[in-house]
């Protein structure tokens, strides 16, 4: 079931061998998300604590951690999904194109179709494939067929998907495997073109074979968006990601690329970690 | 023993037998109204009992048998009657006589000690009438317009007065009926004009220009109808009683004759048949005691089915703001409990809450606002269709609300993330996503509304239920749908016939029937409503993680 085409394992390496951007000085170009001075309460709790970083065009960006470190967290800041929390309070900002998402008069439905999310576990809705795909552009108004019949190849395939349901959109979603289902969601989110690209632990609740599917489709994705993942597995941030962060406790311990972290760690947490010693 | 206890056996034993327990009630209970019921439309045998008295008196008497019963001889010591010694109890038996012209009880007891000879002549028969009810005798003779005819030509006679019937009755409801209706809506535009002071003399020309013309097509449709009937009051059957008396039976009386001994077993299924056809699809006869029950059948299912167009969306939209949007704080709480509360009010509370609210205060203002001309004669400020519609609704409403939200709060907040993720907002994701998959939930409210809805009679009898409607709440008279009408309900007609007619005796298979057909009919509602709730359910169902 799965399609490895050559092209994807040459956009892989391809990715190994880029230099490295320069976290600290990248130019506003560069720069999709600049999260500044982020700090998060859920009640009398705080979960994060003064985030700042800023996450780089085009490129996937991962945050690793123990669990309960707040990566989740700081991921569903960027689409303001924490606002379905009772009781979180958000200080501090994330600018995207400039503009602070949390700011005064910013629509939080448009915000989120800039901003794309997929979950842990696979979420299709009781609808046909088709109707999957483009819920988010008959949300956003687009009822004609013969656009979101192109919208519906094009995300599909993008998704790696296109070859294995085009003869059964019109099924029902819930009858494909929970990696099908993931990728699924997936096209549904690239559907609407977003401009950045959350994944939450997007393979958590997958098999080996699915995630590395889903591995190769993220690498895919970069090319058109910016992705940021979370994971609580090491070797998938290594594997795909250009930038990692690392969180402990709320705290941003270290943000550098992927190579850096994983090789030199400057610090001496990052390093506990990476080698084993808790998490 | 205690291993016993631990294996776990009793409680399956005690689960079988509670399961086994509420079986053997529905069965029971179902195999009760349906043979009581049904045997009703089984033509039975028509007896001639040869009587002697212990006063030595001889007497015939002729009838169906109805029922049995043993009484001890001590009871009928009165009666001086001789008996072996060691007999302690009598046979009686209830004889359905009919014959009210002669006899004023259609029913009479008869002690077996006096029957001498029971025969089942083949030529015995039973004349079913429009009114004064059944007759039993030997046809005599038939007379066709004042002359004596053979008897083989009853059979040609009665489909000719039964065709004339038709023609009448459909000349009644539908020609005279409306222009009744047209008439009476003349009548009330003419005093609209009036209140409004706007009846100037062009306006009541032309008015009564329409009204002659109403009345001249009425008169000669009521000429026609005339004339139908003396087409079928030319003929008259001649009966021979129990006594030997004869009477002269008008043809347009008759229903039907039926020759019930001499009935083989397939001919008796057809009489059942046409019997029970009749029930279900004739008007009521005889203070409800004869005839069938179409009227309280079609007002059952439509007041059932306006009362869930009323109260599926209020449900459902009370449900999703409880649910959706009202904050999670003590109010919501004690809002809550007072809607499940609500459920616990006894239904006739409803019945006096839709009398003073909706009848009067709700009707009567209608009325003043948009019905004057009828007044004093109230449109909607009466019991009607409308008002036991809404009354019942109000009274489901905690059915619908309770099942909906427990089926808003069954889905998984994934979902609802994975849509607003999307740029949807919570409006967009509660009509795109969460009310269809609450659909199967909301279904459930329904079925429950509409079983606890169909089998209320208590507060329907003071908001629109009567014991006879003249007309049904649906007809071709413009606006076709008459709300402000009274109807009438099966659940009221079971209580009506069984316990309010003349003749309790008579109807009291009737009403096993009733309710057997009042069961079927909200089993049949049920059943729809449940085909519809596994389609949802089936598409809407969530894959388990």
């Amino acid at each position: 079931m799965i399609s490895i085409s050559p092209k994807t394992i040459a956009t892989g390496s391809e990715s190994l061998m880029t230099t490295p951007l320069d976290l600290t000085n990248l130019t506003p170009e560069q720069v999709a998300l600049d999260i500044n001075g982020l700090n998060l309460h859920y009640g009398n709790k705080q979960a994060l604590n003064n985030i700042s970083m800023a996450i780089p065009k085009g490129q996937v960006t991962a945050f690793i951690g123990p669990s309960g470190c707040g990566k989740s967290t700081l991921l569903r800041c960027i689409n303001r999904m924490n606002d379905l929390v009772d009781n979180c309070h958000i200080s501090g900002e994330i600018n995207l194109h400039g503009n602070n998402i949390y700011g005064k008069h910013v629509d939080v439905a448009e915000l989120r179709r800039k901003v794309g999310m997929v979950f842990q576990r696979p979420n299709p809705f009781p609808k046909s494939i088709y109707e999957n795909v483009v819920y988010g552009l008959r949300i956003m108004g687009e009822n004609n067929r013969r656009r979101l019949d192109e919208a519906v190849e094009k995300s599909l395939r993008s998704a790696a998907l296109w070859n294995e349901v085009k003869d059964r959109l019109d099924e029902s979603a819930l009858g494909l495997s929970g990696g099908q289902q993931q990728r699924l969601v997936i096209a549904r989110a690239i559907a609407i073109q977003p401009e950045v690209l959350l994944l939450d632990e997007p393979t958590s609740a997958l098999d080996p074979i699915s995630t590395l599917t889903i591995e190769e489709l993220i690498n895919d994705l970069k090319k058109q968006f910016t992705v940021v993942i979370v994971t609580h597995n090491m070797q998938q941030a290594a594997r795909v990601s250009d930038q990692t962060a690392f969180m402990y406790m709320g705290d941003l311990i270290e943000y550098s690329d992927t190579n850096t972290l994983f090789t030199t760690p400057m610090k001496k947490k990052t390093e506990d970690y990476i080698t084993g010693r808790y998490g | 023993m205690n291993k016993w206890f631990k294996s776990g056996s009793p409680w399956i034993w005690l689960s079988a037998g509670g399961v086994s327990i509420s079986l053997i009630s529905v069965v029971g209970l179902l195999w009760l109204i349906a043979s009581r019921g049904l045997s009703y439309f089984w033509p039975s045998q028509l007896h001639q009992f040869d009587l002697i008295d212990e006063n030595g008196v001889k007497s015939v008497v002729i009838g169906e048998i109805y029922d049995r019963e043993e009484i001890p001889v001590s009871q009928l010591a009165h009666l001086n009657l001789t008996l072996a010694p060691e007999q302690e109890v009598l046979e009686r038996l209830l004889i359905k006589t009919g014959n009210r012209e002669l006899v004023s009880l259609d029913f009479r007891w008869l002690l077996s000690h006096y029957i001498v000879k029971d025969q089942t002549p083949k030529d015995l028969v039973v004349v079913e009438r429009r009114t004064n009810g059944n007759f039993y005798g030997y046809i005599d003779s038939i007379i066709l317009d004042g002359k004596s005819v053979p008897k083989d030509r009853l059979a040609e006679l009665l489909s000719r007065v039964e065709s004339f019937q038709e023609k009448i009755d459909e000349l009644q409801k539908s020609d005279i009926g409306a222009i009744n209706h047209q008439l009476e809506r003349l009548r009330l535009k003419k005093r609209k004009y009036q209140l409004e002071d706007k009846l100037t003399p062009e306006v009541e020309a032309q008015l009564s220009q329409q009204k002659n013309a109403l009345n001249i097509s009425y008169e000669k449709l009521e000429k026609e109808l005339l004339a139908f009937r003396k087409e079928i009051s030319r003929d008259q059957l001649v009966m021979r009683a129990m006594d030997g008396q004869l009477v002269t039976i008008n043809f347009d009386y008759i229903l039907d004759v039926s020759f019930n001994n001499n009935l083989n077993f397939l001919e008796k299924l057809s009489v059942f048949f046409s019997q029970v056809g009749g029930f279900i699809m004739d008007d009521p006869r005889e203070a409800n005691t004869e005839g069938g029950v179409f009227p309280a059948i079609f007002g059952t299912v439509l007041m059932v089915l306006l009362m869930t167009v009323i109260v599926s969306p209020f449900g459902v939209i009370a449900a999703i703001y409880l649910h959706e949007y009202a904050g999670k704080n003590a109010l919501t709480k004690l809002l809550r409990i007072a809607v499940i509360n609500l459920a616990g009010v006894p239904s006739i509370v409803y019945g006096v809450f839709g009398l003073g609210f909706f009848v009067y205060m709700v009707g009567g203002s209608l009325d003043q606002l948009f019905y004057p001309e009828n007044l004093p004669s109230p449109t909607f400020g009466t019991p009607g269709v409308l008002w036991s519609a809404i009354t019942l609704a109000i009274l489901t409403l905690p059915v619908v609300i309770v099942s909906t939200e427990e089926g808003l709060s069954r889905i998984p907040s994934s979902m609802r993330h994975g849509s607003l993720a999307l740029g949807a907002t919570k409006a967009e994701t509660l009509w795109r996503i969460i009310l269809p998959i609450a659909s199967p939930a909301i279904m459930t409210g329904i079925i429950l509304a509409i079983a606890r809805a169909a089998g209320e009679v208590a507060p329907l009898m003071l908001v629109g239920v009567v014991k006879m409607a003249p007309n049904l709440p649906l007809d071709g008279n413009f606006p076709f749908l008459h709300l402000d009408r009274k109807f009438m309900h099966l659940g009221f007609h079971i209580y009506d016939v069984g316990f309010q007619s003349p003749n309790v005796e008579a109807a009291r298979p009737l009403v096993y029937a009733t309710a057997l057909l009042l069961v079927t009919i909200i089993v049949a509602l049920n059943m729809t409503a449940v085909s519809i709730r596994n389609k949802l359910r089936e598409r809407y169902k969530m894959l388990e993680h």
